[in-house]
């Protein structure tokens, strides 16, 4: 008798399971408790990053621990806030950099557009004039560049720094610095010549922040 | 074959014609425009009538300039980027009061559309041409707007003004406007008042400038910049609607 009772709950449990596999694999079988969040991480400080952690737990094989705890907290936003989390200190061997590292996995200085999205919008600096616009994708996909050819050496990739430092004017670029180390007539149509392919003015400026530039100030 | 129908004939250039054959007909008075039909036909005008570029009226020939400072203003306008500097300075040093599209200078653009599907961008900074036959200054019923005889800058007297607007339908480059704080018009004078007066030797726009697009300065003097580069040889130059005969001192180039 015990032995029938053993087999039908035997039975119950299996149907059961085979029942929530089946449900799970319906609708969505990602295991957020074995792969960790779904959605990928995504740090904005100091330059847009975005992690996605199945590669590195279903894939890759690493249990939570691997990461969590020493290398990097748990807690929302905490990397970005130590001010360390820069790529000097992934080659140094953290965060990222404890496996990154050319042995375990690829080292963090190559590859750099696995975790750093290119940006699709312009880049727009506002000063010292309003506005220069800048497009990876023609400088990237439409040419041999490669990330490493302008960042960080030229430009850093940090948003708004080269706006901060009094030396990002035309004068320095004449001199061969940020875009004048390509724009020097040379390698690149020279930095002051077409003027207007990178300066949009106050008007493009205005339009690319969906604004009408002649709103106000237009006509007698 | 009908003379009158030469000019639609291919012009196949002067630069066949022997320099010999030029030079005789240049001798008669006559300048030869070009070579049609195979040289059987060649098109041949006066001397004295046929004008190229830098004898356009509204370029001033060396010293022909009328005022005892004759100020004027040249633009690489190729170099302009369209920042606006120049507009936010001219607004804080002239109190314009901005609103109803109220500005003493400003900053045209102009978008082409080009085949990679990018466009071509290309800015003219524009402000009064302080023209040296000035529509304005002749239609003004109440001579409240009238040509500087130091300067040769176009001034305007408020107390004058009855604010008809008259001098803002004349004007050909559309650089006058209303002013609701005045109760005048009011208008580009060069900075006259506000920093000439005090010894200052550049308008606001143009120490404001970056990429320093506006050259101002005394046309007749010989060392100045503006002088420099408005008689450089080859030195392309142009004005904006040059037909209407206003003879402006606003002068543009590509530098």
């Amino acid at each position: 008798m015990m032995k029938i009772i053993f087999i039908a709950s035997g039975i119950t449990l299996l149907a059961g399971s085979f029942l929530l596999v089946s449900n799970a694999a319906a609708t969505d079988d990602y295991d957020v408790k074995a792969f960790g969040p779904k959605s990928p991480i995504v740090w904005t400080k100091p330059a847009k990053t975005s992690f996605e952690h199945r590669p590195h737990t279903d894939v890759a094989g690493l249990e939570c621990k691997a990461c969590h705890g020493e290398i990097f907290a748990m807690q929302r936003g905490v990397a970005q806030k130590t001010g360390k989390f820069t790529m000097a200190s992934l080659a140094d061997g953290m965060f990222c950099g404890a496996c990154h590292d050319g042995k375990r996995a690829f080292a963090s200085d190559t590859k750099c557009a696995a975790c750093h999205k290119i940006p699709d919008d312009p880049i727009v600096w506002t000063k010292p004039v309003k506005a220069v616009v800048f497009f990876h994708e023609t400088h990237g996909e439409k040419s041999d560049l490669k990330c490493v050819s302008c960042h960080d050496g030229t430009f850093p990739m940090q948003v708004g720094v080269a706006e901060k430092s009094s030396n990002f004017t035309m004068k320095s670029i004449y001199e061969g610095r940020y875009c004048g180390a390509c724009h020097d007539g040379d390698t690149a149509f020279a930095a002051n010549t077409r003027c207007n392919t990178c300066h949009i003015g106050r008007k493009g400026y205005d339009r690319l922040m969906g604004r009408d530039p002649y709103a106000e100030k237009d006509g007698h | 074959m009908d003379i009158k129908n030469l000019e639609k004939e291919q012009n196949e250039g002067i630069e066949s014609l022997p320099s010999d054959e030029r030079r005789k007909f240049l001798q008669m008075g006559l300048a030869v425009t070009g070579v049609f039909l195979g040289g059987t036909l060649l098109s041949l005008t006066s001397v004295s009538t046929a004008k190229g570029r830098n004898a356009d009226p509204a370029i001033p020939a060396d010293g022909q300039y009328p005022y005892t400072k004759h100020y004027g203003m040249i633009m690489r306008q190729n170099h302009c980027v369209g920042c606006e500097k120049c507009m936010d300075a001219c607004v804080e040093t002239n109190n314009v009061q901005i609103g109803h599209g109220a500005w003493r200078t400003t900053i045209q653009e102009r978008l082409t559309p080009l085949d990679s599907g990018r466009e071509k961008r290309e800015f003219r900074p524009i402000l009064c041409n302080q023209c040296n036959r000035p529509p304005c200054v002749r239609v003004c019923p109440t001579k409240a707007t009238y040509k500087d005889p130091e300067t040769g800058i176009i001034v305007m007297d408020d107390k004058k003004c009855i604010g008809c607007k008259t001098c803002m339908a004349a004007c050909p480059y559309n650089a006058r406007y209303y002013s609701h704080a005045k109760h005048a018009i009011d208008k580009c004078n060069f900075c006259i008042d506000t920093l000439l007066a005090a010894g200052e030797k550049q308008t606001a726009c143009v120490t404001s400038c970056p990429a320093h697009v506006r050259v101002f300065g005394d046309l007749k003097d010989t060392s100045s910049e503006i002088y420099k580069l408005l008689h450089k040889p080859d030195n392309k130059i142009w004005v904006i609607r040059p037909d209407c005969g206003a003879l402006p001192n606003v002068f543009y180039m590509n530098a």
